[in-house]
């Protein structure tokens, strides 16, 4: 379970306080697939990466499974993120010059785990790329990019995917199979966060919050 | 499985053009490193080997430069000065000498031929003493109008045992007895003729330009020569160690001077390979943002970038060496053209702890050229990172 309690954010750009984050309280129990929705600037990313470790709030209290996440040490952070979280993003950050193969195994080299061929192939499978697997990047489409990325993401074996407007890029049909992917996830018992821009798939999601000026909006 | 070096290589070769150059760079400033320390070692080895061929102990010159004496001992140079004829009574008077022989050594135009013939006049019954190493095609000269040809004297006339060399004195034939095998040394340049007959095709009748001596105990060398200095005035004794020490010292400048100026190389490369990395950097932020995001710590980063830096100078380094092998002939060969004097024999020559040596140093260079960056990318907030 994660639980957020009253996190702020707050940091300069430029000559600018930005206050990214006014006061937020979430909770998202084990297994649900939850989409944020929100505007522009209204701290959606900010709130990810907070619940993904990337980032700490400036105030207020992050707890993963009943551990306060929001004044460990980089060490500690790096290590939860390892074990406990997998990233998908809108831009996939797939490494060109590894195959796709690779490129879902990298996770696995941060974490010192060996590359379990069988496991990956079954992510690939799974993402349906598993004819893709000695390709480069560059061959392939954007959904299958998105897939190769949502595959890394699993392959440490996460309690928790985070997407960053994981369709954000990609047209109805690819977006339909991703939005697929991580609704089969949760029933696999998969905890999902998804931030999208897209009403439609909020909308089929387990629960869909939304931030406002850096609040959860009644 | 991608491990951190398998990793670091395929960035390297996302940019395999600046990867290429980055690499040509190191690998130019590594192979002139490890030229110009292969070929200390071996010209002072060609130089020790040269010496001993020469069987003599020391030479006996006019008082004068050490370096003009080792420029004659070691490659016939022609010093404007001849010694006392009676220098050689007072040598061969002195106990403890087993050979003296005078020398001398000049140049001789010829101006229907349009060469300046290179002669070394020598007594020819101590020639095999003074240079016990030659292969003979032929025989030794056994009448005072009877020569030897050195061997590219000889291929440059096409002159065979037998054959008549023209000479510009009037009256004079000279004969070619036999001809010196390649010794791919100086003494390929020189026609070889009895010191009287040399003497008298110069017109200088008793001139000697040094008097080669070979002595019985060659632990006494330092009482002769001290005997001999004190008793005659005017003459100068130079041994081969000092003649070695003279010709090593004379190289040793040249050769700091290019250590410098290949130590400035190589800082130089070390400057571009931080360069090429810091813009592989500042161009992979997002992609080392989402690194982060997947588990890499700040160390995992440095580590990649560090092994790009130490691949691109081990790689550079490695082929550096390969080149400076493969091409050790054209190097001599240029060295031998712009330096007066070059013992023969290989001067570059594959020596492991020299390349070992210069691999070390190139990876230390490396590790240092890439710590800049490698910090540089570890302290890169993902977070911002992954923003863009």
């Amino acid at each position: 379970m994660i639980e957020l309690r009253q996190i702020q954010k707050n940091y300069r750009r430029g000559a600018e306080d930005v206050r990214a984050l006014r006061g937020v309280d979430l909770t998202i129990e084990k297994n649900e697939l939850v989409a944020i929705t929100g505007p522009s600037g209204a701290g959606k990313t900010t709130l990810l990466h907070i619940l993904g470790c990337l980032d700490q709030p400036s105030h207020g209290d992050v707890l993963i499974d009943g551990v306060n996440t929001a004044t460990m040490p980089e060490s500690q952070l790096v290590k939860l993120r390892r074990e406990k979280i997998g990233f998908v993003f809108q831009q996939f950050y797939l490494i060109p010059g590894l195959s796709v193969f690779d490129n879902i195994a990298l996770p696995l080299l941060f974490s010192k785990k060996p590359a379990d061929r069988k496991k990956i192939e079954g992510l690939a499978d799974m993402v349906g790329l598993s004819h893709r697997l000695d390709h480069a990047p560059s061959q392939l489409s954007g959904g299958e990019m998105q897939r190769t990325a949502i595959a890394r993401g699993l392959v440490n074996d996460p309690d928790v995917l985070l997407a960053d407007e994981p369709t954000g890029n990609l047209d109805s049909e690819n977006s339909e199979k991703i939005f697929t992917i991580l609704k089969n996830l949760r029933d696999q018992g998969l905890t999902t966060i998804m931030i999208t821009h897209n009403a439609e798939l909020a909308a089929r999601a387990q629960r869909s919050v939304r931030i406002r000026d850096g609040r959860v909006a009644a | 499985m991608t491990s951190y070096p398998t990793l670091a290589a395929k960035n390297i070769l996302r940019h395999r053009t600046r990867s290429l150059l980055t690499m040509l760079g190191i690998a130019a400033s590594v192979g002139v490193l490890f030229a110009v320390l292969s070929f200390n070692q071996g010209f002072n080895e060609g130089l020790a080997a040269e010496l001993e061929r020469t069987g003599l102990h020391f030479m006996v010159v006019p008082s004068g430069c050490a370096h003009e004496v080792a420029a004659l001992v070691l490659h016939g140079a022609v010093i404007p000065k001849f010694l006392d004829t009676q220098v050689m009574d007072h040598v061969e008077a002195t106990d403890g000498i087993d050979l003296a022989t005078p020398i001398l050594v000049a140049q001789l135009p010829d101006q229907e031929r349009g060469t300046i013939d290179l002669i070394y006049g020598v007594d020819m019954e101590a020639l095999p003493a003074i240079k016990p190493g030659w292969q003979i095609d032929g025989r030794m000269p056994r009448s005072p109008h009877e020569i030897l040809l050195g061997y590219e004297v000889a291929q440059h006339d096409n002159l065979k045992p037998g054959d008549v060399f023209s000479t510009p004195a009037a009256g004079i034939e000279l004969t070619v007895a036999g001809i010196v095998g390649l010794t791919s040394s100086q003494d390929d340049a020189f026609v070889y003729l009895p010191i009287a007959t040399a003497q008298d095709l110069l017109d200088y009748p008793q001139a000697a330009t040094a008097i080669g001596v070979k002595v019985n105990d060659p632990a006494a060398i330092g009482a002769i020569t001290d005997e001999l200095t004190s008793a005659v005035p005017g003459i100068q004794i130079v041994t081969m160690g000092e003649v070695m020490n003279s010709v090593s010292n004379l190289a040793a400048s040249a050769r700091a001077l290019s250590l410098a100026i290949v130590l400035i190389a190589i800082l130089i490369s070390a400057v571009g390979v931080m360069n090429s990395i810091l813009m592989a950097v500042f161009e992979r932020t997002q992609e080392i943002g989402m690194m982060r995001a997947v588990g890499a710590s700040r160390w995992d980063v440095f580590r990649i970038i560090l092994s790009e830096t130490t691949i691109l100078a081990l790689g550079g380094g490695l082929v550096g060496i390969l080149i400076a092998v493969l091409g050790a002939r054209l190097i001599e060969a240029f060295v031998r053209s712009v330096m007066p004097f070059v013992p023969s024999g290989d001067l570059i020559r594959f020596d492991p702890v020299v390349a070992l040596g210069s691999v070390v140093f190139i990876f230390i260079i490396g590790l240092c050229a890439g710590i800049y960056p490698a910090v540089k990318a570890s302290k890169i907030n993902p977070v911002e990172a992954i923003k863009g």
